[in-house]
């Protein structure tokens, strides 16, 4: 009995122990840039876990833990559009230990007034993953197979096409845009997160489903569902039958980029390190192919042109928000 | 079908994937019986370790952690009543009333059982007929949504104790603290006074934790550590008879349908399951007041619905690619890291995993049962530990596992924030699950309500012309009416 018991506190030491042991680890030195990394760099993920973002996050990170030397441990902090997790990483110390993963939804909580910060408020260790395979989905019994039957039909019913949509969210952005260059007018109607819209095209509740191609391809293979052309500038490898938008006379292109963000203040000699990181990652043959089984893109920006980016999608986003 | 299973068990019977499986189920367990720690952490910290694994033997792995962390909350529900997860919040209304009449063993015994063959039935559930399920929560859009929150939220009569007045004061309360943070829909902050950290809201799990168990151990601290003296634990009768076990068969049978159906409902999930199949345990019973002085039936609702909700949630995900609560999303990037896309063609393409999922479901089912039984003697021991030692370990893990949510020392914040608030409610008598009930459910309620709107574009008629809708809020209101001529009849005859 008494042995039994002592077993049961050791385990309970032995959890506190290791719940508090990175903490502990944290506040024992103020991290020497020369060395860095010299212990575990937390990544924060401002959504939750099993999203595009946190496994795109989760599949470079095991590639660039191997190029760092050190371990990432990746923390999902939800909440308020992202901008939660975004402001711990801004509260944290500039010591390049705490990171940020995230996409260009962060730059349209600003333009929606949600958050103060922007593109302008992060050094950027660079972009390694694009997503161009975003999309317009229809449900295979639709009246419309590509853009043409859908703006006419859309002119003829104007606020009848029923599109899915998170407010706020990117491809909130991208509805917009395309009622701007076609002069159409839908029912912008809230669905929720991508797997949430995902059910509501297929219950008939909505029309149109605006989403990335890699999160559904299995329902167009199995036919279920239709994409109506893919918003990039060119066709991509992994679905060459799915013409673009501008094939259909529709100019609209955009890239959903996944970069990696420090607090402003982190010393440029540790962001050129991790960079450096990033850049072979991103040149890695297996990663390369892991990645495309999701329709990704692996491109390098470096810090430099990924500050560059997301300045030119804010200005875009921004344009778009505002001719509304 | 029944030989592709037998290809799937034979796929798991390998002694690494066993053995994984026993580590799941063990680690759940321990991560579920701790106020604080859950399922959820417990896969969030495995899933990494998966990434190096093959397919099958990481899901196994994730499969163990899932049905351990969610059945390990009974023990510390029915001896400390101190719910270990959100799943086993109903356990404690009678399980702990049990343990105080010195049937501890035989509440374990109820509560074991009904969690085997919940999550059983579940299980086959999900082998034969997830497709035709899938597609039928497929219907279930903002219209049907808000009639079933409605309804749900007719039961907090049943959960009210003496004064619904109280109860009702509660679950606004709840839907109060719902409404802090971004609102649903438009994001805008509400109720956050300008602190940025309640731009999030409040979480599920501090709340939870700290209405229950933290206010709980206030109120035990207040009675001053009555040096625990000795129960007698010798006597202490574990034996259930068959015909006891039988006369639960349709509260068991109704408790494990509905935690299947509120599974598979994305969004719902299984911390409401187990409360409601519990209120409807009891407003299905012959004898009402029995409920929370110990009532076998109650324990067995809520245990049997909570592990039934597993099979159910899922359903969704692994017929449609639909995570309905975090852990199944949490399961959804295991598997896409997998290079498996839950979805339409998952069985199709990748039969050989999905089987080898459903086995090590059964074999976690199995193991769970037998860990427990074999352990029951084991947890009532716990009562020996004197309180003041054991409960400040208890809030410690409180608050590693409040912290454990979104690391960050806000959520502590507010756990002991909610850890006050529900002792008071409970020197108040205020009924303190009417509260959960309305912070769970409040939110739901505005985000089906809004985007219903949206889709109708401003109408409410489709609330109460599409068909699910339509019944449900004639059984809301065909509900309030039988209890207003209840309590009438009982007015007019007292």
């Amino acid at each position: 009995m008494k042995n039994r018991f002592l077993l049961v506190m050791l385990t309970v030491l032995f959890t506190v122990l290791v719940a508090c042991s990175n903490e502990g680890a944290e506040s024992k030195k103020d991290g020497d840039s020369s060395d860095y990394p010299n212990k575990p760099i937390e990544v924060v993920v401002p959504v939750g876990a099993g999203g595009d973002t946190d496994l795109n996050t989760r599949i470079t990170a095991k590639y660039l833990e191997k190029e760092l030397g050190d371990s990432i441990v990746i923390t999902n902090i939800e909440g308020s559009g992202g901008s939660t997790g975004i402001k711990e990483v801004l509260s944290k110390k500039p010591d390049g230990y705490t990171a940020l993963a995230y996409h260009n939804a962060m730059l349209v909580n600003n333009i929606y007034g949600l958050a103060d910060y922007t593109a302008e408020d992060f050094k950027y260790a660079g972009i390694g993953i694009l997503d161009q395979s975003n999309t317009f989905l229809v449900s295979e019994k639709s009246e419309y197979k590509d853009l043409d039957s859908l703006i006419a039909y859309a002119k003829e019913n104007p606020g009848k096409v029923k599109v899915a949509t998170e407010v706020g969210a990117m491809t909130h952005l991208q509805i917009l845009e395309f009622q701007q260059k076609t002069g159409v007018e839908f029912n912008i109607v809230d669905a929720g997160g991508a797997s949430e819209k995902i059910t509501a095209l297929l219950g008939g509740r909505v029309d149109i489903v605006p989403t990335s191609l890699g999160l559904v391809k299995d329902y167009v293979e199995s036919g279920e569902m239709i994409p109506l052309g893919v918003i990039a500038e060119d066709r991509l490898e992994g679905a060459p039958d799915v013409p673009t938008f501008k094939e259909q006379g529709v100019d609209m292109a955009i890239d959903k980029v996944f970069y990696w963000a420090f607090h402003p203040d982190t010393p440029d000699d540790v962001i050129e390190v991790f960079s450096e990181a990033l850049e072979k990652v991103a040149e890695n043959e297996d990663f390369i192919e892991e990645i495309q089984k999701n329709m990704l893109t692996s491109q390098f920006y470096s810090s430099e042109e990924t500050k560059e980016k997301l300045n030119e999608i804010t200005e875009h986003d921004k344009e778009v928000y505002d001719n509304q | 079908m029944f030989e592709l299973l037998l290809d799937g068990i034979n796929s798991v019977f390998t002694f690494k994937i066993i053995l994984l499986i026993v580590a799941g189920v063990f680690l759940g367990l321990v991560f579920g019986s701790i106020p604080g720690l859950t399922a959820t952490m417990a896969i969030a910290i495995c899933l990494p370790i998966t990434y190096g694994m093959d397919s099958v033997a990481g899901m196994s792995l994730l499969m163990g952690l899932y049905i351990g962390g969610v059945s390990g909350g009974l023990i510390p529900a029915i001896l400390l009543k101190l719910p270990g997860t959100p799943s086993s919040i109903a356990t404690t209304f009678d399980g702990y009333p049990m343990a105080q009449k010195g049937e501890a063993g035989k509440a374990f015994t109820y509560a074991i059982t009904a969690s085997f063959f919940g999550g059983l039935i579940s299980i086959i559930a999900l082998m034969l007929i997830a497709p035709p399920l899938g597609r039928v929560a497929l219907q279930f859009g903002p219209f049907e949504f808000f009639a079933i929150v409605v309804f749900s939220l007719t039961l907090i009569s049943s959960l009210s104790g003496d004064s619904i007045i109280k109860g009702i004061l509660a679950a606004a309360l709840g839907i109060v603290f719902g409404m802090v943070g971004s609102a649903p829909i438009d994001a805008f902050p509400r109720f956050t006074f300008g602190f940025d950290s309640l731009d999030a809201g409040f979480d599920l799990l501090p709340v939870l934790i700290g209405l229950f168990a933290v206010s709980e151990i206030l109120i035990t601290a207040e009675q001053k550590v009555k040096n625990n003296k000795k129960k007698k634990m010798n006597k202490i009768q574990y034996r259930v008879k068959l015909k006891e076990f039988l006369s639960q068969k349709w509260n068991f049978l109704r408790s494990t349908l509905m935690g299947l159906g509120i599974g598979i409902l994305p969004g719902i999930g299984g911390g409401t399951a187990n409360i409601i199949a519990y209120a409807t345990a009891k407003n299905v019973s012959k004898t009402p007041e029995e409920f929370g002085k110990g009532h076998p039936g109650g324990v067995v609702a809520s245990e049997s619905s909570n592990n039934a909700a597993i099979g159910g949630a899922l359903v969704p995900l692994i017929s449609l690619g639909i995570p309905g609560d975090t852990v199944t999303a949490m399961l959804l990037g295991g598997l896409v890291l997998h290079g498996l896309q839950p979805g339409p063609m998952l069985i199709q393409n990748h039969g050989d995993v999905v089987y080898g999922i459903f086995a090590a479901l059964i074999i976690a089912n199995v193991l769970m049962a037998l860990f427990l039984f074999l352990g029951m003697r084991v947890f009532v021991k716990l009562l020996s530990i004197p309180q003041q030692i054991l409960l400040p370990i208890i809030f410690i893990l409180c608050v590693v596992g409040a912290f454990g949510v979104n690391n960050r020392i806000f959520d502590v914040g507010s756990l002991i924030f909610f850890g006050i608030i529900g002792y008071f409610m409970i020197k108040g008598k205020v009924p303190l699950t009417p509260l959960v009930l309305g912070f769970i459910l409040g939110p739901i309620l505005e985000t089906n309500l809004r985007r219903g709107l949206m889709l109708s574009e401003g109408s409410f008629v489709p609330f109460l012309t599409e068909p699910i809708a339509a019944v449900f809020l004639l059984l809301t209101v065909f509900s309030i009416g039988l209890k207003l001529f209840m309590n009438y009849r009982k007015k007019v005859s007292g």
